[in-house]
């Protein structure tokens, strides 16, 4: 594929995320009413919640520094920053000169970093926990991402993404145990840090007044709530990348790019459906139970690991 | 010139700088000659290191002949240089730094120059017994820093243990040199290169070596002395001794281990490697639950004395399997976190010294809100903080970023060991990350963020000029550092080919690093720097189609709080953020609460070791002197009766005299 040719790929997949993330948030919400008995809002009700969330005027606390206003903004182009170094549409990183694996793990840290600070700045009780929340969580999930992403590094010889993607998209990696547990293992994390229900704990919304967005509004805290939104579709196709990356263009052309559009968007759904399933099948944990369950994607993450060194 | 005058210059100005400060007193203007000339001196050692390494041989100059010990001699070899260069870089930012602090005048202004004067001749000299003599002077010196509150007995005490675990390192490093000199009968780093030393000496020689360097190192379990030391210390003295002075135990291990000794076992580099990690993971728990600023900045030191290690660790294994690119991996991540830590540490430690300045404490509990009166202070804190929590794409990342990659290359090669560790190791180093973004979190938010919660930080003013001039040049060195790093890796890559004798590996080309091999990993800092910042123009674009700016914003109103009144006491203080953290994780607390003591008990034990002999060395003046005097004393009282202060009875006296004298007289005479 020619540069130019993955660059054109690189901004249609970000734009596709940026649009798409409201979409299927929506679409969690629908089917968490549906499955909930009720009618739910319509499914484009999340772009009608951000159009009017902009045109609103912004109050600020007076605590609050500039570091506060800079947050939304930082998370928003750190994700797309992350979306344009998948491999989404194609089985290549379409900004794969600019960073492997591990930055890309290491950049989900700059938005957690000023969303925290944020928090903090905010002076709010509830920001400030909020925070505490995430971090703690995001400690506890960090390790297993990391050795999930090693596994899989060290089965195709590179931590480059689009190295790894191919090799899996060409079926150059035999699943193994290895294979399957760090795929549970990493579907498992990308479900926590989704901030999917039983761990919803940071931006909880019905105790803590979701904790860190407390003290926005306006259009901050639209760009705020539209980043969260492609952060979890950001973390979902950070999944379909590693682990099911089929669909996905090999050469570049109009055909497969729009092929590879509707496979992206199919795997999303189902990713999203089962998230969904799960999140309303289970309640919510409270939050210094949490390191428990978490032990157990860490265990498979292990279990994972040690099936590669087995050979399994 | 070349680069031995430039270091001979270096240290000339250095001891000039000290003797200003020392004869000038407390006054302003003697701070400030001391200060340029420090500046002065550092920037002769960075030319120095520049020189060295454009050269194409080590140049030596022999200062004093000292027939038993050999002779004194500098030099400077790529190596050294680039710990010369090191000390310059970040001696030129204390020297700034302390012109604008009242604190660094007379002995501490002393001292502090002494100080760096010392740690260039540890790095440069060429002898192992004037090598050690400097480092005792730099300890002693350091000492000194470190009780320069020593009316205050917790700083006094503080000092004494540092002095206690940096002593008991020199005496294993002693044992070391004088194994090493029964040997070869000469104290030379030449001989000890070229003379042939059995493995097993080899082996204890590295034992001796590591647990000495890596004492002064603060690596764990060596490590509870850091905390308290650099919390003592004054700020630009924390800053030297975390940035530089813990690097040249770094450099020890690399002199003797790699250089001078060769490494001849795979499990050298796995000790060190594990210790790394240990120092690492500890390092992240224990900086996490401090609340005084400076204690949080010293255990996150240990933590990245950790990360160095790993780097070593990886870099000494890679020698010792002949894997030279696992070799080159390891060290250039070792020497480039070295580098990137020096410069974001010290960054932090000036601006919490520019904090605690301001708000006349060290407790982040105390601060807050500073980020609206201090906004320069806040940003250069927030660049450091960022590059220390390793957030991408500064330098603190780049440097992890390689050692991540040295640790997957070492777990690709076929050996079994490392092959189970390394994927282990390296999830320890993500745990240790994620952690240390709480920590640089709560640093920053504790001070800067959120309500002022004290007096004095309501009432806080900007840095003076020459603060913030030297925390602004280290934190553009942070940047520089991190988005210039195809530049600065492959020039520290050929530094590592000329300690360890292996070729040269390519790990830049362009924009990009990679770790010698680009199909394995491809990094640019620089373009993902670029994008992120590219990429803000995309919300702002969204806001603008939306119409959303017209809206403006109000900025008046107290944070929520369920409809009561807000006080600044209802924000989350410091210690209150790393409460899941303790709960979670009680053990590993409570481990350190315990094994403290019996640490504290061999303080306790030498303290009182002290006391006996002080009580001891006087017995002669205790039984024989003192009751001697207490006789002649008590005589004299009893003759004081005598003195009336009466004219009569002095004249009977003397009429009582004169009789005796005439009985006395006139009775021999036989009248």
């Amino acid at each position: 594929m020619t540069p130019a040719g993955l660059i054109g790929v690189g901004v249609l997949q970000a734009l596709l995320l940026l649009v798409a993330a409201p979409l299927f948030s929506g679409f969690a919400r629908v089917l968490r009413a549906k499955i909930q008995n009720r009618k739910g809002p319509p499914v484009l009700q999340n772009f009608l919640d951000l159009a009017k969330l902009m045109k609103r005027q912004e109050v600020v606390s007076e605590q609050a520094g500039w570091v506060f206003h800079a947050a939304p903004y930082v998370l928003m182009s750190t994700m797309l920053l992350v979306a344009l170094l998948l491999p989404v549409l194609a089985v290549q990183s379409p900004l794969g000169a600019a960073g492997d694996l591990i930055l890309l793990i290491y950049l989900f840290a700059l938005p957690r970093f000023f969303l925290s600070l944020a928090g903090l700045d905010s002076g709010s009780p509830f920001g400030g926990i909020g925070s505490r929340r995430e971090l703690f969580i995001s400690a506890l999930v960090e390790p297993v991402l990391l050795l999930v992403v090693f596994v899989m590094a060290l089965l195709a010889g590179s931590t480059n993404l689009g190295t790894i993607s191919g090799k899996v998209a060409a079926g150059a990696l035999p699943p193994s145990m290895a294979f399957w547990l760090g795929l549970a293992a990493f579907a498992f994390a990308s479900f926590i840090e989704m901030g999917k229900l039983p761990f919803d704990l940071a931006e909880a919304e019905q105790e803590l007044q979701e904790g860190p967005l407390a003290e926005y509004s306006g259009r901050s805290l639209a760009i705020l709530k539209w980043g969260l939104y492609l952060r979890q579709l950001v973390l979902a196709a950070l999944f379909l990348a590693l682990f099911l990356p089929f669909g996905s263009m090999r050469v570049l052309s109009p055909a497969g790019a729009l092929l590879a559009i509707a496979a992206f968007l199919l795997k999303a759904v189902v990713f999203y459906f089962i998230a969904a399933v799960l999140e309303n099948a289970m309640a919510r944990i409270r939050f210094m139970k949490s390191p428990a369950t978490i032990w157990l994607a860490l265990g498979a993450a292990v279990l994972s690991f040690v099936f590669y060194l087995a050979h399994v | 010139m070349d680069a031995i005058q430039f270091i001979m210059l270096s240290l000339l100005l250095y001891c000039c700088a000290a003797l200003v400060a020392l004869l000038g007193g407390g006054g302003r203007a003697a701070r400030l000659a001391a200060g340029w000339v420090s500046l002065l001196a550092s920037l002769a050692g960075v030319v120095s290191a520049a020189m060295a390494f454009a050269a194409s041989d080590s140049p030596t100059i022999a200062l004093l002949q000292l027939p038993p010990f050999g002779v004194l001699a500098l030099q400077i070899d790529p190596l050294s240089a680039f710990f010369v260069g090191l000390i310059g870089l970040i001696g030129a930012a204390t020297s700034l730094y302390s012109m604008s602090s009242p604190s660094v005048s007379g002995a501490v202004g002393f001292f502090t120059y002494s100080f760096l004067a010392a740690m260039l001749l540890v790095v440069s000299v060429n002898n192992g017994f004037f090598f050690l003599l400097f480092w005792e002077l730099m300890t002693l010196l350091s000492y000194f820093l470190v009780i320069w509150k020593y009316q205050d007995r917790e700083s006094v005490k503080t000092g004494y243990l540092y002095m206690l675990v940096a002593h008991v390192g020199a005496a294993l490093l002693l044992t070391a040199f004088l194994i090493l000199y029964w040997q070869t009968d000469s104290f030379s780093f030449r001989l000890w290169h070229q003379a042939w030393v059995s493995p097993g000496v080899k082996t204890v020689v590295f034992l001796l070596i590591f647990v000495g360097f890596g004492a002064k190192a603060g690596m764990a379990p060596l490590h509870f002395w850091a905390p308290g030391t650099y919390s003592a210390a004054p700020d630009h003295a924390s800053a030297l001794m975390s940035a530089v002075m813990k690097k040249t135990a770094v450099y020890g291990l690399l002199r003797f281990c790699v250089d001078l000794l060769g490494v001849s076992a795979w499990w050298w580099g796995f000790v060190i490697l594990l210790f790394g990690v240990a120092s690492t993971v500890i390092g992240a728990f224990y900086a996490l639950t401090e609340r005084d600023i400076k204690r949080l900045l010293a255990y996150s030191s240990v933590e990245n004395v950790g990360i160095i290690l790993m780097g070593v660790g990886v870099g000494m294994f890679g020698l010792a399997v002949q894997q030279p690119v696992l070799a080159t991996l390891g060290l250039l991540a070792a020497l480039y976190h070295l580098l990137n830590h020096a410069f974001f540490k010290a960054m932090l430690f000036l601006g919490a010294g520019q904090v605690i300045a301001q708000t006349g404490t060290q407790d982040l509990n105390r601060m807050g809100g500073l980020a609206r009166r201090m906004p320069w202070t806040a940003l250069t804190f927030l660049v450091g903080a960022l590059a220390a929590a390793a957030v991408p794409p500064l330098n603190g990342f780049v440097s992890e970023w390689f050692t991540y990659q040295a640790l997957f290359t070492a777990s690709a090669i076929p050996f079994f060991a490392m092959r189970v560790f390394a994927p282990l190791f390296a999830v320890s180093l993500a745990l240790a990350g994620a952690l240390a973004l709480m920590v640089y979190i709560k640093a920053y938010g504790g001070a800067f963020a959120g309500p002022a919660r004290s007096q004095p930080a309501a009432a806080a003013q900007e840095s003076n000029s020459a603060a913030l001039f030297s925390l602004f040049y280290l934190s553009l060195g942070c940047l520089i550092l991190g988005l210039g790093a195809p530049w600065v890796v492959s020039w520290i890559a050929g530094v590592v080919s000329q300690i360890t004798h292996v070729p040269a590996i390519a790990v830049s080309s362009g924009w990009q690093v990679f770790p010698a091999d680009p199909g394995q990993a491809v990094f640019s800092p620089l373009l993902a720097a670029l994008l992120l910042i590219g990429l803000l123009v995309a919300p702002l674009l969204i806001i603008a189609l939306y119409g959303g700016f017209r809206a403006g914003r109000r900025s008046d109103v107290e944070p929520w709080a369920c409809g009561y009144g807000y006080s600044s006491s209802m924000s989350l203080t410091a210690s209150s953020f790393d409460q899941p953290v303790k709960a979670t994780f009680q053990l590993l607390y409570w481990l350190r609460t315990r094994l403290n003591k019996p640490f504290q008990a061999i303080a306790e034990f030498s303290r009182s070791t002290v006391r006996q002999i002080l009580r001891a060395e006087p017995a002669i003046e205790t039984i024989v002197t003192r009751p001697a005097t207490r006789l002649v004393e008590s005589a004299g009282q009893w003759i004081q009766a005598l003195q009336m202060g009466d004219i009569r009875v002095y004249c009977l006296y003397i009429i009582l005299t004169l009789a005796v004298l005439l009985f006395a007289i006139f009775g021999r005479s036989g009248l």
